[in-house]
């Protein structure tokens, strides 16, 4: 009682609102959820959330190759995805730092995709790639580049290729600002001292621009990395995994699984395996990002 | 004598008549002053036309109906097991579907308990009985899908096709009346990328009901008296083996095992389609010139046969159900009666839907002669023939959940990783499993 009375008591008192609502709306339901794992809970059936079965759903997991592609998919997926956003986004980033004119309303263009929603952007891009009626295939009709329609949506490298460019054109410009923002903040001095000593541009870029923008990257990254999964409704509307499951990636498995089948505790099991990949994602970018943050500082 | 029975006779056929007419309008509809109902609602254009008549029940009631939700069927689905997960039924009237209803358990009232049986006996007794799930009405009909054919009557009356058919084929080109006539048509018809033969919606339910469809048609079923999974049989393989053979022949767009009845319904329309075995729905669509290339010549027939010489007739029912937690059942169950009662069934017919009320076709087939639109008088003509036939999907909870292990393997089988036998026995395997699980087997 001392405690609460004192002026040491004051921040926790001041946080205990902050600390319940996340309390009731983050660890409630994810201790609900990790229990739902370990029972067969189907939506339908209530009751089933008081059955424990132990570590079933999770060996059923364990020899589920289904599961396993889908969650080696979304590794190749996550992690093409990033790279070529970062590549682009970097190169977007250094071209905009170098308008001098108009450079507000190119921001403002530069943000448009990030304004459609994906369900929006997962249509748009269907019917681009569709194979009958789609704009793409259409335009390589009419140049003569092709004969027969491209099933763009179909076969197994390039539909999962199309999923990765619709997610690009959606997602690059969330790089673009992040790294631009970097790029503004960049002293002028080192780069300046840079020239005089008679470094080329690719040396001031190697050198001095790109470890100070490592913070930014690694920061975006980590973002991204978690943020990535919204393409859930990309692939719902594009492809819903299919066909034969060559386009399948984790998400798309667990809400069939979770909504359609009514397997909510199997899906969730699902949701733990496959969470350990974004803490392996989260760790991987924020060690970086201490290293980089280190170098920076003048440590190496 | 003969005059007095021809009057007795007609005196009585007066009697009759007027107690049917009594009857048909005697459904108390009640009264619930200041009552608010809450509803959740299929959306969509081609199902909330009959919502306009809402406030005609409100007027007639004094009750007030709030819509709560107002989704695709899907979305509508994956809310009511939600709402079910978290014991939450705030809700009294619900759109429902023969494919789905199973999987709700006790969510729904049996109606009968609420309906009189003089009211129950308008409706399509065939419809009626599909709405039940464990010998409980859970659902009032709305309006019935059971899948039939559009084809393109230019096609069929040109003199080039007729003499290339007669050679390749040795017989009169007409619309397909077997499963194999549609598949050499479909792919006679092919001229990539210009005309298909037909496309098919590729996965979900869409894709393993076709299949069912044709599995029934060839004699076979998905599963035997005892649940036992049993469609990778010769028929089940030779209704996959269809799939296959048109999509090899590269006579459906190739995106198809991607498509859903959107984008067939779209390709159709766009001219680009000769056949497609597809919903009543469509029909209204297909037959108006502003949305379709293909109104001037639109033909309807009955859906192939099979190698068992059956109609597989897939058919589904929309459908209203009311909630065992509901605070006012009447009320409810008043809407629900007013929504598919004599007029409102005429409105969904003359949309083009198949209604789910005896009465109505002689109605609608009528008004559409009258109203100068023949075509469809016809459609309604050839496609009430396919009611007698009419199957739904297993009334099982795990139907859906069995459809969800079909289709990937039919999309397997279809774009060439496995043979038809292999993909057939792998969803076998699975859809064991499933009814194994659920306590069926």
């Amino acid at each position: 009682m001392r405690f609460l009375g004192s002026s040491r008591a004051a921040p926790y008192l001041l946080l205990l609102p902050s600390i319940i609502v996340i309390l009731a709306v983050v660890a409630v339901p994810l201790l609900v959820s990790f229990w739902t794992s370990f029972t067969p809970y189907n939506l339908t059936r209530p009751d089933t959330l008081y059955d424990f079965v132990g570590w079933r759903n999770y060996r059923r997991l364990m020899g589920n190759t289904d599961f396993w592609w889908a969650f080696g998919r979304t590794v190749v997926f996550i992690t093409i995805a990033l790279n070529l956003e970062l590549l682009l986004g970097l190169g977007l980033a250094l071209l905009m730092n170098n308008v001098r004119k108009g450079e507000r309303t190119l921001r403002t263009i530069m943000m448009f995709p990030m304004m459609f929603s994906p369900i929006l952007v997962g249509f748009m891009f269907k019917y681009l790639f569709n194979d009958a009626i789609g704009l793409v295939n259409n335009a390589l009709f009419d140049l003569h580049i092709i004969s027969r329609p491209i099933p763009w949506l179909v076969d197994g490298v390039l539909a999962n290729l199309t999923i990765i460019l619709a997610e690009i054109w959606m997602s690059t410009s969330v790089f673009a600002i992040l790294l631009l923002a970097g790029l503004l903040a960049l002293p002028k001095e080192p780069i300046e001292a840079a020239k005089v000593d008679g470094c080329n541009p690719w040396q001031v870029f190697r050198h001095i621009t790109l470890p100070f923008l490592m913070p930014f990257i690694f920061i975006a990254m980590t973002i991204r990395s978690l943020d990535v999964a919204r393409a859930y409704d990309m692939v719902r509307i594009m492809t819903n995994g299919g066909p034969a499951g060559r386009t399948e990636l984790i998400w798309t498995l667990m809400v069939r699984t979770g909504y359609q089948n009514s397997h909510m505790g199997m899906a969730n099991a699902m949701g733990y395996i496959s969470i350990l990949l974004s803490i392996f994602f989260t760790v991987f970018f924020y060690r970086k990002l201490i290293a980089a943050r280190a170098f920076m500082g003048g440590a190496q | 004598m003969t005059k007095r029975l021809t009057g007795l006779l007609l005196a009585s056929c007066t009697f009759v008549g007027a107690t049917g007419m009594a009857l048909a309008d005697d459904f108390d509809y009640g009264s619930f002053e200041g009552y608010t109902l809450r509803v959740k609602l299929i959306g969509g254009t081609q199902y909330e036309n009959l919502y306009t008549r809402i406030p005609e029940w409100e007027a007639m009631t004094g009750a007030r109906v709030e819509i709560v939700s107002s989704k695709n069927h899907f979305d509508l689905d994956r809310e009511i097991k939600q709402d079910i997960a978290a014991g939450n039924i705030s809700w009294c009237l619900g759109s429902n579907h023969t494919s789905f209803a199973p999987q709700y358990g006790d969510l729904y009232i049996d109606l009968t308990d609420y309906i009189p049986q003089s009211e129950l006996d308008q409706y399509v007794p065939g419809t009626l009985a599909s709405s039940m799930v464990d010998g409980r009405l859970v659902q009032l009909p709305r309006v019935t899908d059971v899948s039939n054919l559009y084809y393109r009557r230019s096609l069929y009356e040109d003199p080039d096709n007729q003499a290339r058919w007669m050679e390749e084929h040795g017989t009169e080109l007409a619309p397909p009346v077997t499963f194999d006539e549609f598949r050499d048509q479909v792919i006679f018809f092919a001229d990539p990328p210009n005309l298909y033969g037909t496309a098919f919606a590729g996965k979900d339910e869409g894709a393993s009901g076709r299949f069912m469809e044709i599995l029934r048609a060839n004699g076979g079923d998905l599963f035997d008296e005892d649940w036992n999974p049993i469609f990778n049989s010769p028929e089940g393989v030779a209704a996959l083996q269809w799939f296959i053979d048109i999509y090899q022949a590269g006579a459906v767009p190739a995106g198809t095992v991607n498509y859903t009845w959107d984008d067939i319904g779209a390709m159709m329309a766009a001219g680009q389609l000769a056949l497609d075995l597809d919903w009543p729905g469509f029909a209204a669509f297909y037959a108006d010139p502003d949305s379709s290339k293909i109104a001037d010549e639109l033909g309807f027939a009955l859906s192939p046969v099979g190698s068992a010489g059956l109609h597989g007739a897939w058919s589904g029912s929309h459908s209203f159900s009311v909630t065992q937690a509901c605070d006012n059942k009447e009320a409810a169950v008043s809407l629900a009666v007013f929504l598919t009662n004599d007029e409102s069934e005429m409105m969904e017919a003359q949309a083009g839907n198949l209604p789910t009320r005896t009465a109505t076709f002689s109605e609608v087939i009528d008004w559409f002669n009258a109203n100068d639109k023949p075509f469809m008088a016809e459609m309604f003509e050839v496609w009430e023939g396919s009611l007698a036939d009419a199957r739904t999907p297993p009334l099982i909870p795990q139907w859906i959940e069995v459809s969800n292990v079909i289709w990937p393997q039919m999309q397997a089988a279809i774009v060439g990783e496995k043979t038809a036998q292999q993909a057939l026995d792998d969803a076998v395997a699975q859809s064991r499993e499933i009814l194994e699980d659920a306590g069926l087997l």
